[in-house]
Formats: structure tokens, C-alpha cells, sequence
């Protein structure tokens, strides 16, 4: 594509030599190229391009250019071309050169001087093109002028000759070949990427402007042109996030300042600004940036208040309201004035107010006619200062923390008197009373003691809830020594490589270890990386027999015990062989038939009858084979129903076969009442193949091995008979306690620091849970349904708990 | 590993990840702002008797 045409309908005005005014020499560029532009590295290199160019610009703002183009060559060197007015050719007033040969041999030279020419200026702050052509090996000028093509060519910054005709032509426009000085710059080698990058930024700010960008060795070409403009750009930097409206955009022209601004809030948490004057990428801001973010923050407030989104009294700040905004904000001013360490801040202090003014009526205007975009940017502002607020508490927190750094230990940690954290453990204690036991009952050379205590909440009437205060979680946070937030925190300033959370095994030690192990996974999450925090398991049970005492630590673990003992003198019969099982095989039957009982309860809590239960079980072939055998289904449930009869005289129970469809099979359904109460259910095939059932089939007292009921079991007081495994459940761990005396541990407290250290604290007999990130996650999860709305899931949580506790009173 | 953010909600990676498990620094900050504040409480049943104790000392 070319960029040079055909004379369109372009305003045509003036530019001639009279309008280059001469600042000063081009001395010195050559010796100290980095004062003008900045480095001799590749934002140099890429600097001379972009001085190029913004001519080019300056052209096009003036409403005399479409198009530019930009081509990397194979050699390195740059072509810039465009459809501009041509750099003017004629003699220069006063050096007698042409005024072209003057802009580029004279440094700060240039129609950007003098504000009649272009009223508007980028440029690098008005360096100009002299600079290039003094940093160049050498630089070739085409200028299309009046039908008439001029020449030049220079090196090292000297013209070769003088800028002379060539020929004819019916275009017009600047064209410059140069070819960066490998003895000025340490690397001649042009990034696409980055030039593009610029060049974009350029046609966005400028809308209707095409530029081209081209390299020869990588045949890249593309064409940067946005009808959008800055509309555009910000629909780009929001390309992948999630916009909360479309592009609001204002544009306003006042005394000379021309303002265009483009916004757009996203659902991150992220600010984008992008701020220009005269195109230039003002980093730093400056006053046009300001003015923006006052207009902002008085608008939303304003209107917030006024639509009853903010709470009377309720105020959003500058942060708050830019929190998720992109925008793009451009002003073009006649004479920039720039400040700042790289020269990229607006200095006028006249654009400030222009520019507040301009946004605070375009966006009030805006709000009014978009509630519902409002309204959402509002909230969104009103949850980052709620999200600030919550930060700042934090940060009181971590202060308040660093206060009590200086080697003051929390009173109520009972420190041990090891000092290497390898060789150290802390207990964290639930309560008073168990922190009092553990504090007598540890071994003080290495044992560390903080006891912790929840905190009670009345929520509303009659519900309760759990918290650790913000003054226990600082006294942790002091007691382990690693300080708190990502800059503070330092894992090599634990003071314990072994942290042990020891609570009560009901609810409120549930809680406790739950919120423990939430603050640790969110806030110290490489404790539990390194695998620091631990678990203590104390004993829930205390057993003594005669004077021997054993401490069991759950449930499962007790009724293994019991089957254990029962083993030492029960048996059970095996048949047909008529065999008694005692010792180990009595222990394993056992087990299988308390799996098997768990299953029968797990149905019957679904609707089904436990008795038929056993009794299908007991006849061992019920599967989806039977299930297409309706005779034989028949025959089955003619015989389990009798037998239920038989064992309830006084119920009823029918049943009958029909088809199942949707499994192409058969499905028994049965109606019974029992004890005054109807029930319905059906064996079917989801049923019948599931996994629950094929397992309470292999654990049946009949596959088993123990044949059909009564089933006989022996001990020390001769033979018994029972009908159900439950039977033989209850009667062997009633049997086994016989001559125990077994103790329930409600808290730590109730035991006394000796039987503490003994069970719990002692490294020799222990058993610690280590926790590994996946139970921490597990617990956030938990916390997090906890933690949320929704009703059900805690009221669920508490009465699992409550559950737990009752199957644990044996 | 993925995970999601305990405040927003937003997936979020664990590794390399200072603020995991948090997708954000600031997400991360608001969290350990509701510990301070004492936001986090969990429901309870068995505290009647204990919070009359309290109210008794």
C-alpha cells in the first residue's frame, strides 16, 4: 500500500520557510546522544522512530494527513513516509539554506515552535528531527510539494548536497529513509512488536488516521487505522475481562484544550488509566489526570447520595471509585508543559479544572441517562471500600503486632525453654482449664503451651455462634513469631516446627480446629506446606480392667477393643460343619457382621424395611437376573413375606410384581404396616445392583458362613441363640464390658496433666495427625458453606456434629 | 493446582502464588481484615450454659 495519493480536499494552508524558527546548533548530539533521547539502547533506537513519525502526526492533528507508514528494512534503516503538507522547501529567511536542510540539520528547529503552524504538537518534547538525522549513518529526504519532488540526502547529520528537484509529481508528502549509526547505538535492530505497539497508540488517539507498519524480513505487514479511537483502545485493554457496560465517551473542546475521554469498568479489581497529551503517554499523569480523577470521585459521591445507593454519612474515595476502570484520556493543548523524572507529566495547571469540569457534566449527564450502569459502578465502588476498610484492619492488626515484636512474648504463652523452633512444639489448647493440665503436664524443655478460647456470639435469639477474637488471633500470631501478610510474614521466623492443635472431641473443639485450620491454610499456608501443624489426637476413652487402664482414642477403635476381648472367650458356630470360630476369626465375623448391620440401618433410613431386609439377604439369590424371573421373584417374596408374618402376627405386609420400564425388568413393590404405620417401597433394579446392596449381600450372616437363623454363639456361660446379627452385636459388646469400667472424656479438662502427657503429649506413645494442604482445603470448604448465607448447611453442620457425639456414648 | 479464592471466588492458581490461597493480594488482605475485625464465627449448640457462666462473672 502506498501511502502517498492524489491531492485530496485537504485544507491547504501556508508552511513556508518563515514559519522555521532557528533555537540552536545540532552540536553536541553526536558526543551525548543519550541527553536527547534518552539512551543509546533500544528505547533510543526506537525513539528516533517515533520522533519520525510524530511529525508525521503533528501533520495529520493539523487535518492535513491520513495516512503514515512505517517499514523496517532489511538493512536495519527506517522508512517513514506520509501524505502531509511536505516539510517546506523553500530558503529559509535568515540561514539561507533551504528551511527542510534547517529543520534537519538545526537542533530544537521546527514549525512546532511557534504555535500558528501547528496549534497542536506532540514530538518528543520537541526534539526533533535533527536529532535523527544527526544520529543517523545516513538519511534520505523525499518531499512531494506544489507537483514538485525534492531530494536530499545526509550523512552523519552533513548534507551531501543541497536539497535539489528531481521531478514531477501530482502527490504530495514527507518521505524518510534513515539508517541508525552502529557507532552511536549499541544494537541497529528494530522490534515489530514494539514500534507497533506505539503506532497503535498513536492511531487510537488520532481517529481516522491509517497507519501502516511493515518489515521486509519477517513480511509482516498490518494496518493500525480505529474509527472507534479511544473508544477503541479501551475496548481493547478490556478485550478479556468482563465489562460492567459499554464505553461511556466524552469529548469536549475548551479554550484551546481539546479533551477526549473514553471509560469502562470491568469486574476486576484492577485500575487502568492511560492518560496522553498531545499523544504523548504521560506516565506520570500530570493535571489532565487529576482532573479526571476529582471529576470522578465527586460525580459518583455526588450521585450516590442523591439516588440513595450511599448511605447518608457514607463517602467513596479517589481508590474506590477507580477500583475496575479502564480509561483512556487524551488532551491536545497548544503548549504542553512537561514535568516529571522521565517528562511524561502534564504540567498546565490551567487543563485541571477544564478538564474536571468537562467530566463532572458529561458523566452526571451520563449517570442520569444510564441508572441501571450507574447504579452498578456505584456498588462496585461501595464494595471496594468495604474490601479497603477490611485491609486497613488488617494492617491495625499487623501494626498493632510489631508493637509487641520487640522480644515480648503473649502472657499467656507458657514458652518452652528450647530455642531452636526444629527441636520446639507449641499445643495450641482449647480452654482454660485444658491449657492449666497441659501446662503441668508437659515436658517444659520443649513443650510450649498457648491456651485459646473461643468466643461466644449471640447471633440473634437463641442461636449461638463461635468466633476467635481478634486478640487471640494476635496473641497466635505473636506466640508463633512469623509475622502476618505477605510482606510481613517470614516461615524461617517460626519459632515451632511443630504446632499441635489440641481440642475437646464435640462441637466447640470442632469449631476451634476448624477455624484454627482455616486462619493457618488462608494466612500461613506455607506452615502447612512444610508440614508444621499437626493434629493431637487425645483419648476419648478411658477402659480399666482390674487395675490394668488402657486409653482408646474413638469409637471404632473401642469397639475393636471390645470385639478383641470378646474374642478371648466367645465363638460363634460355623455352618453345615459345625464348627465353633473363636479368637481372630471371631473378631473378623464380627466386623462383617457390623458392616453389614451399618448397611441394613443405611436402608432402612431410606424407607425399607430392616426385618425383609434380612430375610431377602438370608436367602442370598436376589439380583437382576431374578429380576426377569417373575415366578421365581414370586416364590422369593412368598417365603421372606411368610416369615415376616411369622415374627409379626399382628401387621401386615402384601406385595406385588410389576414392570419396571425403564430397566426392562421387573420390581416388586411392597405395602406393609407396622406397628400402626404404613411404608412403601420397591426392590428394583436401580436397587438391587447398587453397590450398597451387593456388599450387604457378601456380609450376610448366611454368605458369611454362619447359615440360616438362629445363629448360634458360645461363651463362658454356654450356648445362645439369636436371630439377627444385631442381636449378636449388642449381646457381645454388652458381654465384652462385663468387669470394665470405662470412662467417656468429655473435654481435656477431665483429665488430670499426668494422664495427659501420658496420652496425648508424651513423643514416645502419641499419635499426631500431620496436615496435609488437602484436609486444610477440605476444612475451607467447610468453613466457607459455614461462613456463607444459606440456613440449611449450618443448621446440618450442627446437628451432624450433635450426632456424632451420640454415637460416640457407648 | 486450581483453587478457588475463599473471598470471591475466582479461580486461582497455587502455585507461584504469593498470596495463594487468595487469586489476590487484596482478596488476601480483605480476609485477614475480617479475622481482625472478628467476622468469623461458627455456629454452635451447646453454649447456652457457657455463655450464662460468662454472664454470671
Amino acid at each position: 500500500m502506498s501511502t502517498e495519493k492524489e491531492l485530496p480536499e485537504k485544507k491547504t494552508d501556508n508552511y513556508d520557510a518563515g514559519k522555521i524558527k532557528i533555537l540552536e546548533g545540532l552540536e553536541g548530539v553526536r558526543k551525548r546522544p543519550a541527553m536527547y533521547i534518552g539512551s543509546t539502547g533500544l528505547e533510543g533506537l526506537h525513539h528516533l522512530v517515533y520522533e519520525v513519525v510524530d511529525n508525521s502526526v503533528d501533520e495529520a492533528m493539523a487535518g492535513y494527513c491520513n495516512d503514515i507508514g512505517v517499514i523496517i528494512h532489511i538493512d536495519q534503516s527506517i522508512t517513514v513516509i506520509d501524505d502531509g503538507r511536505g516539510i517546506p522547501t523553500d530558503l529559509h529567511p535568515t540561514k539561507k539554506i533551504s528551511a527542510a536542510e534547517v529543520a534537519l540539520t538545526y537542533l530544537h528547529a521546527g514549525g512546532k515552535f511557534d504555535n500558528e503552524t501547528y496549534k497542536v504538537s506532540g514530538g518528543l518534547h520537541g526534539v526533533g528531527i535533527s536529532v535523527v538525522n544527526a544520529l543517523s549513518e545516513w538519511l534520505e529526504l523525499e518531499i512531494k510539494q506544489a507537483g514538485i519532488v525534492y531530494q536530499q540526502r545526509y550523512e552523519y547529520g552533513k548534507p551531501c548536497g543541497p536539497l535539489s528537484v528531481t521531478g514531477k509529481t501530482k502527490k504530495r508528502g514527507t518521505k524518510i529513509r534513515f539508517k541508525a549509526d552502529t557507532g552511536i547505538f549499541n544494537e541497529v535492530i528494530y522490534s515489530y512488536d514494539r514500534l507497533s505497539e506505539r503506532l497503535r497508540e498513536l492511531a487510537f488517539l488520532n481517529r481516522g488516521l491509517n497507519i501502516t507498519i511493515e518489515e521486509e524480513q519477517g513480511e509482516k505487514k498490518q494496518l493500525l487505522a480505529y474509527e472507534g479511537g479511544i473508544v477503541s483502545f479501551v475496548e481493547m485493554l478490556n478485550e478479556n475481562k468482563s465489562p460492567l457496560h459499554k464505553p461511556i465517551y466524552v469529548e469536549r473542546e475548551k479554550n484551546t484544550v481539546m479533551l477526549e475521554l473514553a471509560m469502562q469498568y470491568n469486574d476486576s479489581f484492577t485500575e487502568h488509566i492511560f492518560s496522553f497529551a498531545n499523544n504523548i503517554n504521560t506516565r506520570e499523569g500530570g493535571t489532565h489526570l487529576a482532573g479526571l480523577k476529582g471529576a470522578l470521585t465527586r460525580t459518583c459521591n455526588a450521585y450516590g447520595l442523591a439516588n440513595k445507593i450511599l448511605k447518608t454519612g457514607e463517602s467513596l474515595s479517589g481508590d474506590d471509585v477507580r477500583e475496575g476502570l479502564t480509561a483512556v484520556i487524551s488532551v491536545k493543548i497548544p503548549e504542553p508543559q512537561f514535568e516529571g523524572q522521565t517528562k511524561t507529566k502534564l504540567g498546565n495547571s490551567e487543563v485541571k479544572g477544564i478538564v474536571e469540569a468537562a467530566v463532572n457534566n458529561a458523566l452526571a449527564e451520563y449517570f442520569e441517562e444510564h441508572p441501571a450502569v450507574a447504579k452498578r459502578i456505584i456498588e462496585k465502588a461501595i464494595n471496594a471500600s468495604r474490601a479497603r476498610d477490611a485491609a486497613r484492619k488488617a494492617r491495625e492488626l499487623i501494626r498493632r503486632k510489631s508493637i509487641l515484636d520487640g522480644g515480648t512474648l503473649p502472657g499467656k504463652l507458657a514458652d518452652c525453654s528450647q530455642k531452636d523452633p526444629a527441636l520446639s512444639e507449641i499445643y495450641l489448647v482449647e480452654g482454660d482449664s485444658a491449657g492449666g493440665s497441659a501446662k503441668q503436664g508437659r515436658d517444659r524443655r520443649f513443650q510450649a503451651i498457648l491456651p485459646l478460647k473461643g468466643k461466644i456470639l449471640n447471633v440473634e435469639r437463641a442461636r449461638f455462634d463461635k468466633m476467635i477474637s481478634s486478640e487471640e488471633i494476635r496473641i497466635l500470631i505473636t506466640a508463633l513469631g512469623t509475622g502476618i501478610g505477605s510482606e510481613d510474614f517470614n516461615i524461617d521466623k517460626t519459632r515451632y516446627h511443630r504446632i499441635i492443635i489440641m481440642t475437646d472431641a464435640d462441637v466447640d473443639g470442632a469449631h476451634i480446629r476448624t477455624l484454627l485450620l482455616t486462619f493457618f491454610y488462608r494466612q500461613m499456608a506455607a506452615l502447612i506446606e512444610k508440614g508444621y501443624i499437626y493434629i493431637a489426637q487425645p483419648p476419648l476413652f478411658r477402659v480399666k480392667k482390674g487395675k490394668k487402664e488402657r486409653y482408646v482414642k474413638d469409637e471404632a477403635s473401642m469397639q475393636d477393643h471390645l470385639i478383641g476381648l470378646a474374642g478371648d472367650e466367645m465363638s460363634l458356630t460355623l455352618r453345615p460343619e459345625e464348627t465353633k470360630a473363636g479368637g481372630a476369626r471371631f473378631k473378623s465375623l464380627l466386623k462383617k457382621l457390623i458392616a453389614y448391620e451399618a448397611i441394613i440401618q443405611h436402608f432402612s433410613r431410606k424407607g425399607i424395611d430392616d426385618e425383609l431386609l434380612r430375610g431377602i439377604t438370608q436367602t442370598a439369590h436376589l439380583d437382576k437376573e431374578l429380576l426377569r424371573d417373575r415366578d421365581a421373584l414370586n416364590r422369593l417374596f412368598e417365603k421372606v413375606t411368610a416369615e415376616w408374618r411369622d415374627l409379626h402376627p399382628t401387621d401386615t405386609i402384601t406385595f406385588d410384581i410389576a414392570q419396571d420400564e425403564e430397566h426392562a425388568s421387573l420390581q416388586v413393590n411392597c405395602h406393609l404396616q407396622k406397628h400402626g404405620a404404613y411404608l412403601d417401597f420397591q426392590f428394583d433394579e436401580a436397587l438391587i445392583g447398587s453397590p450398597e446392596f451387593k456388599e450387604l449381600k457378601k456380609l450376610s450372616p448366611l454368605n458369611i458362613g454362619l447359615g440360616e437363623e438362629p445363629y448360634q454363639l458360645t461363651d463362658g456361660e454356654g450356648e445362645h441363640e439369636y436371630h439377627t446379627a444385631a442381636e449378636i452385636i449388642e449381646h457381645v459388646l454388652k458381654r465384652a464390658k462385663k468387669g470394665l469400667s470405662i470412662q467417656r472424656y468429655k473435654g481435656l479438662g477431665e483429665m488430670n496433666p499426668d494422664q495427659l502427657w501420658e496420652t496425648t503429649m508424651d513423643p514416645e506413645k502419641r499419635t499426631l495427625l500431620k496436615v496435609t494442604l488437602e484436609n486444610a482445603y477440605e476444612t475451607d470448604e467447610i468453613f466457607s458453606v459455614l461462613m456463607g448465607d444459606a440456613v440449611e448447611p449450618r443448621r446440618k453442620f450442627i446437628e451432624d456434629h450433635a450426632s456424632d457425639v451420640k454415637n460416640l456414648d457407648i | 493446582m486450581e483453587i478457588s479464592c475463599p473471598v470471591c471466588k475466582k479461580i486461582a492458581q497455587w502455585k507461584d502464588n504469593v498470596s495463594r490461597p487468595f487469586c489476590s493480594e487484596r482478596c488476601k488482605l480483605t480476609d485477614l481484615g475480617r479475622w481482625a475485625e472478628g467476622a468469623y464465627a461458627l455456629p454452635t449448640d451447646e453454649i447456652i450454659e457457657e455463655e450464662q457462666a460468662e454472664n454470671e462473672n
